[in-house]
């Protein structure tokens, strides 16, 4: 089954209604990065990426939404590439925000940042991924 | 595949009461362009106004950039799919009015796209302060979702540069380049002792303001394919992305892509150039992994010796660029990437947010992260309500007498990722 780590209640609901089972945990108070920390933490109890976690080119200190959606893998099977992908982001989404913060940005700014994080998980429903 | 791009020299751009080119300069019916806009329901609201190189006028937020093109001869019409019906183009005649361009703006988004600036410092880092431009400020109907005016937006800008650039249908333009491509093994044998050199064209494809359009179909629905380059110069590509204004490939980029332009002015000389592998970037790893396993098989089942690739955008396509990297350096095919960096201010963090050992050639158009002065301008086209929250500016950028202090990623094309700036960084 599916798991979805998001700050986004656009992403939840998307998930929840989808025709595929989706776990979700949803950080309602969770920041960009708070979302990949946790994401790093089911990756290193054996989940696997479906998604990237930087993906959008809106940056990391830019957009305050984050979703990532992970699969949880056999034993047998290796994630290196979770690992090397998810830390990878983290690097970067900090480099950004030592930058400069993430504005605080109005509620009108907030939905349109929730629908286009949304926009990158839609496929989801449309195609087999395993 | 044979086209013939007739390229007809505009100087000036002038309102007038029809819309046509004349001795160089390009008259413009506002009234007609205004009515065309708002044929579509979705806006509520189309201004045009001109501007030209080294006024003192600044544009934001800018959502796209066309050159108006018209198809003369050869079947079919510029921007097959979104304007003119699906028909393979890249054959026959084009025209381009060269030095104008279709610039549409106004608010997206509750964040925003980028800026051009005529004169002045700033001006610099665009092409598009030396274009003759004829700008289109839309305003959406209240309460419109978000999906429909980015789509009413793309549109209205298609529709526009199909308008004007179908001025130039019957003049006789200043110089005709021709640009050919023969089929696979014909194109082998036309130059059998130089390398075989393809182009590997990674279109941005992840979701809302973030699409690129092949012959109307959104480039995330496609698998990678094969493409002749001149039906790239036809229109066969738009773009629908504004995200991230310094490397967006605009629609004019994809009419004028440098990396083709460059591999046919050698084409023949010291490159057998082969043709265009066009492929997406997507949000799944899954699809990641379909899309760059099939970009490697096209290239080794082309026989290609060496390829160039370029991406669109930050962060996620690193991950497409250094996949398609590694699965084509591993088919034994040398391999350069083209692409702009954001290495934090200082330039002292990784540049890239993907990397892999194959990545060992590559060519940098700039870094976004830099900081620079924009002075005040006379006048403004659109609007700088929102320049606080595009991308590149932040709270305290604009000040009241108009000038911003920004990141150069908020000017459009500033440091795009496939080389059509003055920016790069050398190793001494």
């Amino acid at each position: 089954m599916a798991l979805l780590i998001t700050n986004n209640d656009k992403a939840k609901k998307f998930c929840m209604d989808c025709r595929k089972e989706v776990e979700v945990i949803y950080l309602a108070d969770g920041t960009y990065l708070d979302v990949l920390l946790r994401t790093r933490d089911y990756v290193h109890r054996g989940y696997r990426l479906l998604t990237h976690p930087l993906c959008g080119s809106v940056k990391p200190n830019q957009t305050p939404y984050r979703s990532v959606l992970l699969e949880k893998q056999s034993a047998r099977e290796e994630n290196f590439r979770s690992v090397e992908l998810i830390e990878n982001s983290i690097d970067a989404a900090r480099k950004f925000m030592r930058n400069r913060g993430t504005p605080r940005w109005n509620e009108r700014t907030r939905e349109d940042f929730k629908t286009v994080d949304l926009s990158f998980l839609t496929v989801y429903e449309q195609r087999n991924y395993v | 595949m044979k086209l013939e791009l007739g390229r007809i020299k505009i100087h000036d751009v002038q309102f007038g009461p029809e819309t046509k080119v004349e001795k160089g300069v390009l008259y413009v019916n506002k009234e007609e362009i205004e009515k065309l806009v708002l044929e579509d329901e979705r806006l509520i609201g189309a201004q045009v106004e001109l501007a030209r190189p080294g006024e003192s006028v600044r544009i934001a937020p800018v959502k796209d950039v066309l050159e108006p093109r018209v198809k003369v001869s050869g079947g079919g019409g510029i921007f097959p799919g979104m304007i003119n019906k699906v028909k393979e183009v890249g054959s026959g005649r084009t025209h381009a009015l060269v030095g104008a361009a279709v610039v549409t703006c106004g608010k997206i988004v509750g964040f925003q796209e980028g800026i051009i600036d005529m004169s002045g410092p700033a001006a610099a880092y665009t092409p598009f302060s030396g274009t003759n431009n004829v700008c289109v400020v839309i305003e959406p109907q209240e309460g419109l979702e978000t999906h429909d005016y980015e789509a009413a937006g793309r549109m209205a800008g298609l529709k526009v540069a199909s308008y004007v650039g179908e001025a130039g249908r019957n003049v006789e333009p200043d110089e005709v380049v021709v640009y050919e491509t023969k089929p696979l093994q014909e194109q082998i044998a036309q130059y059998p002792d130089l390398p075989k050199v393809g182009y590997i064209h990674m279109l941005q494809s992840q979701g809302l303001l973030h699409d690129t359009y092949y012959y109307g179909v959104d480039a995330k629905q496609f698998i990678p394919t094969f493409m002749y380059p001149t039906e790239i110069m036809d229109g066969a590509i738009i773009s629908g992305n504004c995200v991230a204004p310094c490397d967006k490939v605009t629609t004019f980029h994809h009419l004028n892509n440098p990396v083709i332009e460059d591999l046919y002015k050698r084409h023949g000389k010291d490159v057998n150039f082969i043709g265009v592998i066009l492929t997406n970037e997507n949000v799944f790893l899954a699809d990641k992994e379909r899309s760059s396993d099939m970009v490697a098989k096209l290239a080794e089942f082309m026989g290609l010796d060496g390829v160039l690739i370029t991406e669109e955008g930050y962060g996620n396509p690193d991950t497409d660029l250094m996949m398609n990297c590694k699965k084509v350096s591993q088919k034994g095919i040398d391999v350069v990437l083209i692409t702009d960096e954001f290495p934090g201010r200082d330039g002292k963090s990784q540049s890239l947010a993907d990397a892999v050992n194959e990545a060992d050639a590559l060519v940098s158009c700039g870094q976004g992260n830099l900081i620079i002065e924009f002075p005040p301008m006379e006048k403004i086209i659109g609007t700088l309500d929102y320049v606080e929250t595009m991308i590149g500016g932040y709270e305290g950028s604009l000040r009241p007498d108009g000038s911003i202090e920004a990141e150069l990623q908020i000017i459009i094309a500033s440091t795009i990722a496939n080389g059509y700036n003055r920016l790069a960084a050398r190793g001494y």
